[in-house]
Parts: structure tokens; sequence; C-alpha cells
């Protein structure tokens, strides 16, 4: 027994001196730190930010570190509650319906960017996201700036082409699908009954929000949630648009060409070419609008953008990191946007080749410059902390959208209970 | 009581003869029915998990269920994104040491709370068992303050430690310990034996499978903890193999695929360790001491 307990103390003491010189190794390096949740897509697009940024400043380096997107958001939230500031990184990626909560929920965790770094560069509306009281805090990264893609044989075969699905509401979207289910057998789009995310792009495109500027819920009255409420429940009723449970089954569905398009963010570009036999048959619109005095065929899904923390060690390389390569390398945007598929927001990098160029897979429509066109139509709205919490209200009503005997003003009525509930 | 429950049935038998027998049979094609259906639904899972593994993502978005040619190339993709070597290393280090260190902790927990009397012993054991009911996720920022001062953020001892003293584990083992003669103990003492060498000697040998089926879900539990581990490791280096897998799934163009592969890799220690323990794991389950 003492044999075995010397052994033990023995590898204990290994064990806890390699730990604690592996600290010692990362803290004396130059070394940036991110926290980020895709390696092949924001992760992939901070490397190669990294690689162009140490060609001038060879001492620099940096380290993606990858989580789960949620996993990231609940430990980021862990560690700031907690007021232990050991080990956050410089750099941390939060997605945009998060921002606010983020921001509000702890004052001064967060540097405010716009105090360094010029943000009329950057799309007005992804600014406008990150900021509180008029101070900015993110350089915005990805857009989720939405577009219409559809299969253009698919709807060729009922007669449509692109000018049909340019500039019109969801009302005409409902049609058009009676037409194509009844010509062709296949359903226009599928709508998620998992999750209700549908509402929110129809919602921003009106220029409105769950939420007001001051926060508080703007669901009662408000015409453009009324008219979100409606027509997800048309959606969801009618026979002539599919139902999908979960994003497997979401994207699965348009994969295997189960349904004729999707609306969605220009992220979901990438899972669109991933099924390279369709190459040449689909198409990018603009998205439909709800009919309403201020809508446009323009909107927001997703995307996120890089906050630093106020707590990190490199704080000021990470800033100036930021600002030369995120902030002014257009080349890079041209880059990531081929690579990753990312869509940046820096305005200066449309005019950039990549931007300008056309896509074969899309029939060779030059689908960036259509995207980079919306991107600076979309109306900018508060995203305010209950997002998710507003989502959920939604989907607890997704049976009585789905039976449709309840009138729109009662269901409206009772998500705005159950948001006042779960928000105050 | 077992026995003339049994004697009655048979008589009851003999008397309704046939009808009986009919009976039997439509009973256990029922129990038999209901039996596959379970049984079905705890394999479909892993045949999807494999037949996945061997298709594209493409292919597995729009249901393919057959087995296809991909597998090769999808454990390329795994290995090529994933630091295999460092999460197995980090994944079993924290897996072993926990589960030495849990059952360690947790049999000696139990045998004292069964063995020994004292006052206050079940009002202990009751608090304890109240514990339970707390969600883990209201004690994360205490924990995370508490392993920040003891310095051990980002630590092996960090994910291990807040385990070890699991209260379910105790609970079992003293379930356990009931079963365990106290003659042998008063025997032991009679030879002289003092109470750790009670323990290790003659306690532990007997609990053998109990010990192997609290190994198993020991082992299980630490292998597959995510939330703590996610919160207190902060490094690539420290990444355990549920932290990897799950970013996997996270990606806005999820490679489903690969997604299957690292699934299985994931799987496959859980399966090995119970495998090779089952005979012991079925015994722990049904009492230890015969």
């Amino acid at each position: 027994m003492p044999k075995l307990s010397k052994g033990w103390r023995r590898s204990l003491g290994v064990a806890v001196s390699s730990v604690s010189m592996l600290a010692v190794t990362s803290a004396l390096a130059e070394t940036v730190t991110v926290w980020c949740w895709d390696p092949n897509f924001n992760g992939a697009t901070m490397e190669e930010a990294a690689a162009r940024f140490q060609a001038a400043n060879p001492d620099f380096d940096l380290e993606v570190v990858i989580f789960e997107r949620e996993g990231l958001e609940q430990k980021l939230q862990t560690q700031l509650a907690s007021g232990v500031m050991d080990g956050l990184p410089d750099i941390v990626l939060i997605e945009d319906y998060s921002a606010q909560k983020f921001l509000l929920s702890y004052p001064g965790a967060f540097e405010p960017l716009g105090n360094h770094i010029d943000m009329s560069k950057f799309a007005q509306y992804k600014v406008d996201i990150a900021s509180v009281d008029g101070t900015a805090y993110s350089l915005p990264f990805d857009s989720g700036v939405t577009g219409w893609f559809y299969r253009t044989d698919i709807l060729a075969e009922a007669g449509y082409s692109h000018e049909d699905l340019v500039d019109i509401t969801w009302d005409e979207v409902l049609e058009m699908a009676e037409t194509v289910y009844e010509t062709t057998g296949v359903q226009l789009m599928s709508v998620g009954v998992d999750s209700a995310t549908a509402t929110r792009p129809m919602m921003q495109g009106a220029g409105s929000w769950y939420f007001d500027a001051d926060g508080n819920p703007n669901l009662v009255g408000n015409p453009a949630f009324a008219a979100s409420v409606e027509t997800y429940g048309e959606l969801l009723r009618s026979e002539a648009i599919d139902k999908s449970n979960g994003w497997n089954d979401y994207t699965g569905a348009f994969l295997s060409g189960e349904v004729a398009s999707v609306v969605s963010g220009v992220w979901m570009t990438a899972t669109v070419k991933s099924n390279q036999d369709l190459a040449g048959n689909w198409g990018v619109a603009p998205v439909p609008r709800l009919d309403l005095e201020g809508a446009v065929n323009a909107s927001n899904t997703g995307g996120s953008s890089w906050y630093v923390l106020s707590s990190a060690p490199q704080k000021d390389l990470a800033i100036e990191f930021l600002d030369t390569i995120w902030g002014g390398d257009i080349d890079f945007y041209q880059k990531i946007l081929v690579d990753q598929g990312a869509f940046g927001s820096l305005l200066a990098a449309r005019e950039g080749p990549a931007f300008q160029a056309s896509d074969d897979f899309f029939g060779g429509q030059p689908v960036w410059a259509n995207f980079s066109t919306w991107m600076s139509e979309i109306p900018g709205v508060n995203y305010g902390i209950f997002s998710y919490e507003a989502d959920n209200a939604i989907q607890a009503s997704i049976p009585d959208l789905t039976d449709g005997s309840k009138p729109t003003e009662q269901i409206v009525e009772d998500i705005n209970n159950q948001v006042n509930q779960l928000v105050m | 009581m077992t026995d003339s429950t049994s004697t009655l049935a048979a008589s009851a038998a003999r008397r309704t003869g046939g009808n009986m027998n009919w009976l039997r049979h439509v009973k256990s094609a029922f129990a038999y029915a209901l039996l596959a259906l379970a049984a079905f639904v705890s394999i479909f899972p892993f045949f999807w998990m494999i037949v996945g593994a061997t298709n594209t993502s493409a292919q597995i978005s729009t249901g393919k269920a057959s087995f296809g040619d991909q597998l090769l190339i999808n454990i390329a993709n795994f290995l090529d994104q994933v630091d295999v070597v460092r999460i197995t290393i980090n994944s079993l280090i924290i897996a072993g040491a926990g589960t030495v260190a849990t059952l360690l902790v947790t049999s000696l927990a139990g045998y004292a709370f069964e063995i020994f009397r004292s006052k206050f012993r079940e009002r202990i054991f009751a608090a304890m068992l109240l514990m339970l009911s707390i969600p883990f996720a209201a004690l994360m920022i205490p924990l995370f303050v508490m392993m920040s001062r003891f310095g051990l953020i980002n630590t092996y001892q960090a994910v291990i430690l807040p385990t070890v003293a699991w209260i379910f584990m105790i609970f079992y083992f003293r379930q356990a310990t009931k079963a365990f003669p106290t003659e042998l103990r008063d025997a032991a003492k009679i030879d002289g034996l003092k109470e750790w060498q009670i323990f290790a000697y003659v306690y532990f040998p007997v609990m053998r499978s109990t010990y192997a089926a609290a190994a198993i879900i020991a082992f299980m539990q630490h292998w597959n903890n995510y939330l703590w581990p996610l919160i207190v490791l902060q490094t690539n280096d420290m990444m355990t193999v549920t932290l990897v897998v799950a970013t996997l799934n996270s990606a806005y163009t999820p490679d489903f695929g690969v997604i299957m592969v690292s699934a299985i890799f994931a799987t496959l220690p859980t399966l090995i360790i119970f495998f090779v323990l089952q005979r012991l794991f079925v015994q722990g389950l049904l009492g230890s001491v015969k």
C-alpha cells in the first residue's frame, strides 16, 4: 500500500507540473485566442485572416478554439456570470440574435469596437444589431441576407420563370405553390414544424421585430407580426407546402428534390451546392415580402459577428488584427467567399471580382452581386434579448395555427401572454 | 412464496387444460411482438449510425438506408478534421482516472453508510439523496468560481473532481452492501483485520461484480460527460471526444457521414468495456452476494 501511494504521488506530480508548464507556455507567446463554432466556416475564415496578418507581423499567432454554438454561448455566459476572466479568449463569435442578450446582461464585458474601428465601412443593419445606446460593439462578420433558392427546372415545368418570382408577396407564393403542386406534384417549399423560425425573415423584411427599440414586446397591434403569424399558419395548412421536422429533414427535402425551393440565409448556399447532381438547375430570387406598407423583398436570417472581450490579455493586438484584415482587406473577403462561402459585411468588398462573378451552379446568375444588393436593402431592427423565447411562444401555437379555427388575433394574444410570462 | 404460487398456477393449468395453452401462446406471441418492437427501437439508431457512416452526407440527408461505399472517405475526412489521438488520450485520462476515483470514494462511502451506525446516518443520507434533485446547471457557476480559486481551470482535475463523490453511486453501493453478510466482517474482525483491511481484502473481492457494474456506469458517465468539460476546458489540447463530436454537428453544412463515423468512434470504448465486463455487469445488477 505505501508503495502504491508513492507511485500515485509521483504521477500526480508529473501531471500537475506538465499542466502548469502548458499554462506558462501559452501565456508567454503573443497569441490571440478566438472562440467560434464551425471549423469549416467561421474558424477557417479566421485562420485565413491570421495568415494574412502574419505576413506583416511575423510574431503574431492565432489559436482558434471550436465549441458547438449553443455550448459556446452557455460557456461564455457561465464564465461572465461567475466573474472569473481566466482563460476567456480575446475574440469571440456571437450569433446576431444573441448579441443584445450578452451586451445588456454583461455591461463592460465587451470592448466597444466602434471607438477603435470606423463602423461606416460595414452594412448598417449589422452594426445596429450589436449597438447599445449608439455605441457599436462588434466587428460585423457574416451576413444572413436572405434569398429564395429555387429549382429552375421544376418551376419551368409549372410555367414559372425567374421574373415571376421577383418582387412578389407571400400571398402570391401560396397561390404559386398550389399551381406547382397541381402541375408537377412537387411541393414548393418546406416549413419547419419543430421550430418557428419562418416568421423571423418575414418580420424583418417589413422592418419590424418581436420587440420595439426599447426591448418591450411588440406583438399585439403590430400588423407585421399579425401578418407573419397569419402567413405562417397558411403555410402550415397548405397541402402544397411540405412540413419538415428537424434540420436534417428540412435540408433533405430540397436536396432530394422533394420540394422545389427554400427561403434561407446566404449561408445556405454551400448546403444547396452540396448536391452537385443538380448543378445548373438552381436559381436564387429575392425573398417574398409581406403584403404591407413599407415591406421590402430583402431580409435577414441568422448571421454572426466578432466581439473583443474587455478583459482580453491581447486586446489591443486583437483590435488591430480585426481592423487591418476584417476592416480593410478586400482581397481577403474575395478569398473567404470563394473558399468558405462566407458572405462578409464589409461594403467595399462588394466591388471585388469574386462578388461580381457568376455561378454556373445557379445557371450563370451573378448570385453574390444579387445578395449584395439585397443586403443593402435589409431594414435594421433591434433583436432585443428574448428572440428565442418569442420563437418558443410561436412554436407553442403551432397546433392552433395548423388547426386554423382560432382567429389570428386570438393566437397573437396567446403568444403575447406567453412572451410576457417568459420575459417579465 | 414463489413455490406456492407456481404450484397454484400449475394446478390451474391442469384444470383448464388446452384452453390455457392457447391463451399462453397468444400471450407469448404478444410479448414477443412487443419485445421485437422494443429491440427494433433500440437497435435502429445503431443500424442507422453504421449505414450512415458508409454513405455521403447528401445520401444520408435524402434518407438512403442501404450500405454505400463512402466509409473510407468518411473515416479519412474524420481523421483529417479531428485530432483523434489527442482527444482520445484526454477522454481516456478523464474517464479512466474519473472511474477509479469515483469507485474508490463512492464504495467507501456506501460501505460506511451501511456498516457504521450513527445517530445522524439516515438524515445525512436523506439530505444527500435530496441533493440529487438539484440540476447541475444551478451548480455550474459556483463550481466554476471554486475551480478558478483552486487554479484548476482547464485541467483534468477540474473535470474529474466534481463527479468523484457521485451521490447516485454512493446510493448504489449502499444498496449493494446491504447484501454483504455481516458474518464475514465479524469473522474478519476476530481474525484481527483492521477496518481498511476488511474493506480491501474481504469486501472488495466479494463485491467484485458490483464494482464491475459500477465501473461501466461510471466510465460511461465520465466518457459521455459534456456540459461540465465544456464549461471548464478552454484550449484545443484539452478537448474531449464528446466536445469535438458536438462541434461537428453545429457546422452550417454538417457532413453527416463524418458525424456518423465520429458517433461510432465515441460509442466504441463504452461498448468494448461493456462486452468485456458484461457477465459481471449482469451479476452486479442482480446483486453481488448470493
